[in-house]
């Protein structure tokens, strides 16, 4: 008998098609209830205690007239803290102030009450190491961000740029430059924040931290100065300035 | 008859699906088979970037590729060339614009044996040293993402991407491409290397023979670090050159006083195609060079022990060069069809 083809191929066409059939209703299970928080993270520059705006001219601590052109640093390992521990809330936050301050929100924070926050002014030394290519765009680590020494494998930590005239009642626009990065594992500083009172997080709701950052206080600590006369410039290189300006920076936070 | 209607708008339907044609279904990539010169140790491959015939084809195309600069102007090979053992002809080289960069660029002879890359040894790995010349801002001067979107359409890129990193041509495959095919430029066939590897005697004359003698000798110390199958031990010394040095050098990644002014050892193989020498290229001789060795150079702080100041009659310096001559491949290093 000779075989005819039909005869398998017609009841498969028919069972695949009848096959396809619509999937039964599936009442749809109610979302679980959110166990961790939210945080809303806000940078706010200030100077002099008013509300800093990028690219005004200001008169600095040596009485330099300063136009701060550039605000850019990265927070890592960022934690909240209480009496009885910390929480990781991300490994790494991106900050560029062009528009007179930065927010970033968190989500997936553990819910408590917390005092204080933790955190180094800069990348950790194992992302600042790790290859950048494989973050994806919108990572704070992306190479989009225009934060990474190329020539060194590492990212700028701090990228302070403006212009600044060591006349201080001058009235012409500054025009001498001032760019100060600091970068590199040996740049990357811990530090503490009292929050000044107790956060809460929540599950399910967010929580707002807005963190005052002093531009007029990123030239001068209580013991330090930056003088723009003689230290202008740091990309890499001079250690000590750039020390001494992560240092000033990290001294110019403080939370209301 | 509408049974059979029914199956033939089936198979006309299943039909009409073709392939992508940058998806490959009955291509395979295979190693790349690295041909190394007597001599030559077996170099370290990173486990997660082997050597492929697809990767290192794809990256040889990119190597040569001006659309991953900024204005379409500046590829690898600009500055690198093959004819000069991926080197450059001047000083220092020309990015877009004709901007000017800040060192001389080096051959890329035998990268591969190298552990940290750039003068100032910045870099730690292949890889990432490919992203430097492209968003350097006096090389290439574009972003890397926009370097991947102005060759994403390449058809043939976007095969090989597949072939040999099973994924779309991205940041991630022209960083690893390139780097293999920068792992291929193997050196090791010259002169010099059939007389001292391949024991072949007459492969250098006379002259060279007592050139590579007082190489050898410790009144010149040249192999206090230019040793090994490389002819470098690519450590970082001070050669004396300035008093005062406008590039820091190592001190810029190490961030040490004492580091400035020091570079890496460059290969001597062929050193006879790669001048003008030095970081900054400042000497565009051999015969500066030799003299200034000869000097010992400036008293910088940092200025290596293990220079020592020599005089040389002239025909020592001329047997003395002959030999450094011979230090020339004989072959192409791409091995690359």
């Amino acid at each position: 008998m000779e075989f005819d083809p039909r005869t398998i191929l017609v009841p498969l066409m028919f069972l695949t098609l009848v096959g396809c059939g619509p999937d039964e209703p599936v009442e749809p299970e109610p979302p679980p209830a959110p166990l961790t928080g939210t945080l809303k993270l806000v940078i706010r520059p200030t100077w002099n205690g008013v509300p800093f705006v990028m690219n005004e001219i200001y008169n600095n601590v040596n009485d330099y007239r300063v136009k701060v052109e550039g605000i850019k640093f990265y927070l890592g390992d960022v934690r909240l803290l209480n009496g009885s521990g910390n929480t990781l809330v991300k490994d790494i936050a991106f900050f560029d102030l062009r528009y007179n301050g930065d927010t970033v929100t968190w989500t997936g924070v553990q819910p408590g009450i917390w005092s204080g926050l933790s955190a180094g002014f800069g990348v950790p030394q194992a992302l600042n190491d790790a290859d950048p290519i494989i973050y994806p765009p919108g990572h704070p680590l992306d190479l989009a961000n225009g934060s990474y020494w190329t020539w060194a494998t590492a990212y700028r930590f701090f990228q302070f740029d403006g212009r600044y005239d060591l006349d201080g009642s001058g009235t012409a626009p500054p025009t001498s430059p001032f760019s100060m990065h600091t970068g590199l594992n040996a740049c990357y500083q811990e530090f503490n924040l009292d929050l000044g009172g107790d956060i809460v997080v929540t599950a399910g709701s967010t929580s707002t931290l807005v963190i005052d950052m002093a531009v007029d206080r990123v030239f001068y600590t209580a013991t330090d100065t930056v003088d723009l006369a003689t230290e202008n410039q740091t990309h890499g290189t001079n250690l000590p300035v750039a020390l001494e300006l992560t240092n000033c920076a990290v001294q110019s936070f403080s939370v209301e | 008859m509408k049974t059979w209607t029914i199956a033939i708008l089936l198979l006309v339907m299943l039909g009409a699906c073709r392939k992508d044609p940058a998806i490959v279904q009955d291509e395979v990539d295979g190693p790349f088979l690295l041909a190394l010169p007597p001599g030559a140790p077996s170099p370290l491959i990173p486990e997660d970037n082997p050597l492929t015939v697809a990767s290192v084809s794809l990256g040889k195309a990119l190597f040569f590729d001006p659309r991953l600069s900024r204005d379409g102007t500046i590829s690898c090979a600009s500055c690198h060339f093959p004819d000069r053992a991926f080197s450059d002809t001047v000083a220092l080289s020309r990015g877009v614009d004709g901007l000017t960069g800040m060192r001389n660029a080096p051959s890329l002879g035998n990268v591969v044996y190298h552990t940290a890359m750039f003068r100032d040894g910045g870099v730690d790995d292949l890889e990432r040293q490919v992203i430097a010349p492209v968003e350097d801002p006096v090389e290439m001067d574009h972003f890397l993402q926009g370097a991947v979107d102005a060759v994403a359409n390449d058809l043939e890129y976007q095969r090989k991407s597949q072939l040999a990193y099973g994924r779309p041509l991205d940041a991630f495959v022209i960083t690893r491409a390139i780097a293999s095919y920068e792992r291929t430029l193997i050196s090791g066939w010259s002169r010099y290397d059939r007389y001292v590897y391949g024991g072949e005697l007459p492969a250098l004359n006379e002259s060279e023979v007592r050139g590579l003698a007082l190489f050898n000798s410790e009144l010149l110390n040249c192999t206090a670090c230019h040793n090994g199958f490389d002819l470098s031990d690519h450590s970082y010394q001070n050669i004396g050159q300035y008093l005062t040095y406008a590039d820091p050098g190592r001190e810029r990644i190490s961030l040490d006083p004492g580091d400035a002014g020091k570079f890496k050892v460059p290969s001597l193989r062929n050193v006879a195609l790669t001048g003008p020498y030095m970081h900054d290229g400042a000497m565009a001789t051999l015969e500066e060079v030799v003299d200034h060795f000869a000097s010992g150079g400036q008293p910088h702080p940092n200025r290596s022990p293990l220079l020592t100041n020599f005089a040389l009659s002239a025909e020592e310096k001329t047997d003395l060069i002959a030999f450094l001559n011979a230090l020339t491949d004989e072959r192409s290093l791409d091995q690359v069809p």
